[in-house]
């Protein structure tokens, strides 16, 4: 299966895009300082990449929820496949060609957009060609299984990294012997070396990184919330592209700041707040913008996304790096609700959010890919509906707008305010 | 007496119309009531990674969890776990809120694939089982990975010891091998009946023996498998068809499906499919003085993989063997919407078929289906294609 090399990269778009957003927030005044940091994280992740080649760097490109504390300690250049993807369907528009590109590959309808796509571009040559391709099967069954059809397309070595489903001493040390083997093939594919002390740093950094989205998480339980509709979208980008980055780091903390002042001054995120949402999976990336609006027009918030921004407790120790990068994997937030067993502490923490929020109502984005996620959406309802908090289900896909218009989701969304108002 | 496929409806096979009753009143067949009525534990399992004799060492029945038989409106399926969730999770999971497994003391997953994980948590949610446990299954067959798998099955093990009262013995273990292997050596004996130019059994009849295999107390099943070998060996029918095919893909029980391809002159002589193949090709080794958990871990996660696996080689590399050693003209992939690993492996799998020149049919369909007008035009269309290739 060959696939030729096309020079068509959307990398370059991509950065291009985030360069005139940040010099847009420059010229803006009253543009928080956070956005330009977030812009400017984008920005050099994605230079970084394009450059890679040229600078004679190595390029790992990477599924979703995958250690790229490791890359970044190794000096190797991580592409993260899925978020990627988001990114040509946020920035450029380039879905239908991408994804229309992933069918001719003969991959079904029923795998997951972001996977189909990812192929695609691939497939067409928009993204730079991996030195090596690195998946798992956290977070499913479409990461777990998007590894081989790239390798054999890119003619790139790969290391699929398993992760146990549960959680015991011999399945953390299986995790552990499985980022070994990992940093093994790294180090001969690359002629790199692992730099501990540096994989330490990451570890310290990431843990304040952590840090930073739990006291954040905390200011968003402020009466009015502070954090807009579109930041946990931010949230989960600097987690998936820049983990224990300094650059994070400066953005988080900016963050931070700003939403504090914002709580000392009970300014809200919209104003005035009508409605506390809880938001369940992601809405659809092509529509931020849109659920901006709505939650302004509407003083609707999401204050909360429970499989999304709620980490797990825990420290990560930088003196044991390597087992604070598999500690972290079971930290996640996406880890207790969509990947691991759904026990009792799983669902008992979905109510304890909803009031510790302080929740109206809740939004199950069903994406129709993700059918681990879905099939929770019965189970959470019945659970919500016991703490007197509704949920709206929409279906939809969070990179294809073919699947929803604008127009049925702002009626669903609207018929969903006017029930809460009524209560 | 060579029997054309497309006429071989009924045949005069007495010991093949005990497994249709156990299938035809599944789950509450005879065998399972007798074995409750006398005080004793039914276990459901869901994957083929599940050590079963790790249950049946326990005294306990263990049965396949199933969907129905045919495809069928799951509305209770769909409200519980989404209309994404593959149509087989949905099924079992219906048949499950409809009381129809209420006779199960117990009920075991692996964490195989997305829509049985969740499976289990939703039985366990809505249907309270006494009993659940779910193994961490490896995707790899690294030692390391053979290592986690046997620690897993060992606390399986614990659990359920646990859970009766009792501890499990070596000496039953040993017995359970024993009755297992035999089960997969009579199973293979029917499979190479089937290597033949014009088998004694066709592949839908060859899917009844299979389905009752995981239904029934294993014992029983052995004995009456026995007999059927002993009536096709006696037999003098012999099946004949256009092409000489195999279905590969997701689970797929119905024997429905395999007679409308067989009805349409296809004539299914072997598969890939967890139901069948990939639940009884392999034996647990024992050597002498091995622990016995130790030698049914290394059978499991060694056995012919499920799609799940990495890499995908291994599952290729065994699809190719069967190809050449059962002489197939072309493959059926059937693969259920929303069955993520399988679908992510047909480019591959088809890549590879087309090395050795073999053709596929790729069929998305849904749990139970038993072969729709549309299937039944692509399949003549595909046989047409392959009889002129013979030309």
């Amino acid at each position: 299966m060959t696939v030729p090399e096309t020079e068509r990269s959307k990398i370059s778009a991509i950065m291009r895009a985030c360069r005139v957003i940040n010099r847009m927030n420059q010229a803006n005044p009253d543009a928080p300082k956070s956005e330009g940091l977030y812009y400017k994280m984008l920005s050099d992740y994605y230079t970084r990449l394009l450059n890679a080649h040229d600078e004679g760097k190595f390029i790992a490109a990477h599924t979703v929820f995958f250690p790229s504390e490791i890359l970044y300690a190794m000096d190797i250049v991580p592409m993260h496949t899925e978020m990627t993807t988001w990114m040509i369907a946020l920035f450029l528009g380039g879905q239908a060609e991408i994804l229309s590109a992933g069918a001719e590959l003969g991959l079904v309808p029923e795998i997951c957009s972001p996977h189909r796509g990812l192929a695609g571009a691939f497939s067409l040559g928009a993204l730079p060609r991996p030195d090596a391709m690195l998946w798992s099967n956290l977070i499913c069954d479409n990461t777990a299984k998007s590894g081989e059809l790239i390798m054999e397309m890119k003619k790139c070595p790969g290391f699929f990294l398993d992760h146990p489903f549960q959680r015991s001493e011999t399945e953390d040390k299986y995790l552990i012997s499985e980022l070994e083997d990992m940093i093994g093939f790294l180090e001969g594919k690359s002629g790199r070396k692992m730099d501990w002390d540096k994989l330490s740093d990451i570890v310290a950094k990431m843990d304040r990184q952590i840090e930073l989205f739990r006291e954040i998480g905390e200011l968003r339980k402020a009466v009015p919330s502070p954090f807009p509709n579109r930041g946990f979208l931010q949230l989960l980008t600097v987690d998936y592209l820049c983990p224990g980055q300094q650059d994070a780091i400066d953005y988080l903390e900016a963050l931070r700041d700003e939403l504090a002042e914002m709580v000392r001054e009970k300014k809200g995120a919209v104003s005035p707040e009508r409605f506390r949402l809880m938001t369940l999976f992601v809405p659809p990336m092509y529509l931020i913008g849109f659920m901006e609006k709505i939650g302004r027009e509407h003083g609707a918030i999401s204050v909360v996304e429970p499989l999304f921004t709620r980490w797990a407790e825990g420290r990560l120790d930088p003196s044991r790096p390597l087992e604070s990068v598999a500690k972290k994997a079971a930290m996640i937030p996406e880890r207790r609700s969509m990947y691991g067993p759904l026990g009792q502490e799983a669902l008992q923490d979905l109510i304890d959010c909803a009031e510790q929020y302080r929740v109206d109502g809740a939004v199950y984005w069903a994406f129709m890919g993700c059918r681990h996620t879905c099939a929770t959406v019965k189970l959470f309802k019945d659970l919500l509906n016991e703490v007197d908090v509704p949920m709206l289900t929409i279906d939809c896909d969070i990179v294809d707008p073919t699947i929803n218009s604008e127009d049925e989701i702002r009626e669903k969304l609207e018929q969903f305010f006017e029930l809460l108002e009524d209560r | 007496m060579v029997i054309d496929i497309k006429k071989s409806t009924s045949l005069p096979l007495k010991t093949l119309e005990r497994f249709r009753q156990v299938n035809d009143t599944f789950p509450r067949t005879e065998q399972i009531l007798e074995h409750k009525r006398q005080g004793n534990k039914v276990f459901g399992w869901l994957c083929t990674y599940v050590p079963e004799e790790i249950i049946h060492a326990a005294g306990i029945l263990p049965v396949r969890v199933t969907g129905y038989s045919q495809e069928m409106e799951l509305e209770d399926g769909n409200a519980y776990m989404y209309i994404n969730n593959c149509s087989y999770s949905r099924s079992c999971l219906q048949m499950g809120l409809r009381g129809e497994y209420e006779f199960l003391d117990g009920m075991v997953a692996g964490s195989t694939c997305d829509g049985a994980r969740r499976l289990l948590d939703l039985w366990q949610h809505y249907i309270k089982t006494p009993f659940h446990h779910i193994l961490t299954i490896p995707r790899k067959y690294t030692e390391k990975a053979h290592a986690l798998y046997y620690q897993q099955v060992v606390q399986f093990e614990e659990s359920l010891e646990e859970f009766i009262g009792q501890q499990i013995t070596d000496e039953q273990l040993h017995q359970s091998i024993d009755v297992y292997n035999r089960s997969r050596d009579l199973l293979k004996q029917l499979y190479e009946l089937r290597k033949s130019d014009a088998p004694p059994v066709s592949g839908a009849e060859t899917m009844e023996v299979l389905n009752a295999s995981f239904r029934m107390p294993k014992e029983l099943f052995n004995q009456w498998l026995e007999q059927l070998l002993d009536e096709l060996g006696k037999s003098s029918v012999a099946h004949e068809g256009r092409a000489r095919l195999m279905v590969v893909g997701s689970v797929m029980n119905n024997p429905e499906f395999i007679r409308s391809i067989e009805a349409l002159g296809g004539l299914v002589v072997t598969d890939e499919l967890c139901t069948s193949t990939r639940y009884w090709s392999d034996p647990v080794v024992l050597e002498e003085g091995q622990d016995p958990v130790g030698a049914i871990s290394k059978r499991y996660l060694n056995n012919f993989p499920c799609a799940r696996m990495v890499p995908s080689d291994e599952r290729f590399n065994r699809i190719l063997n069967l190809i050449k050693d059962f002489k197939v003209n072309g493959v059926i992939s059937q693969i259920i919407r929303y069955c993520v690993p399988y679908a992510h492996d047909l480019p591959l799998l088809i890549d590879r078929l087309k090395g050795v020149g073999v053709p596929v049919l790729a069929l998305d369909v849904e749990y139970g289906t038993s072969g729709s007008g549309q299937i039944q035009t692509r399949v003549q269309a595909f046989l047409e294609m392959l009889e002129a290739r013979k030309r």
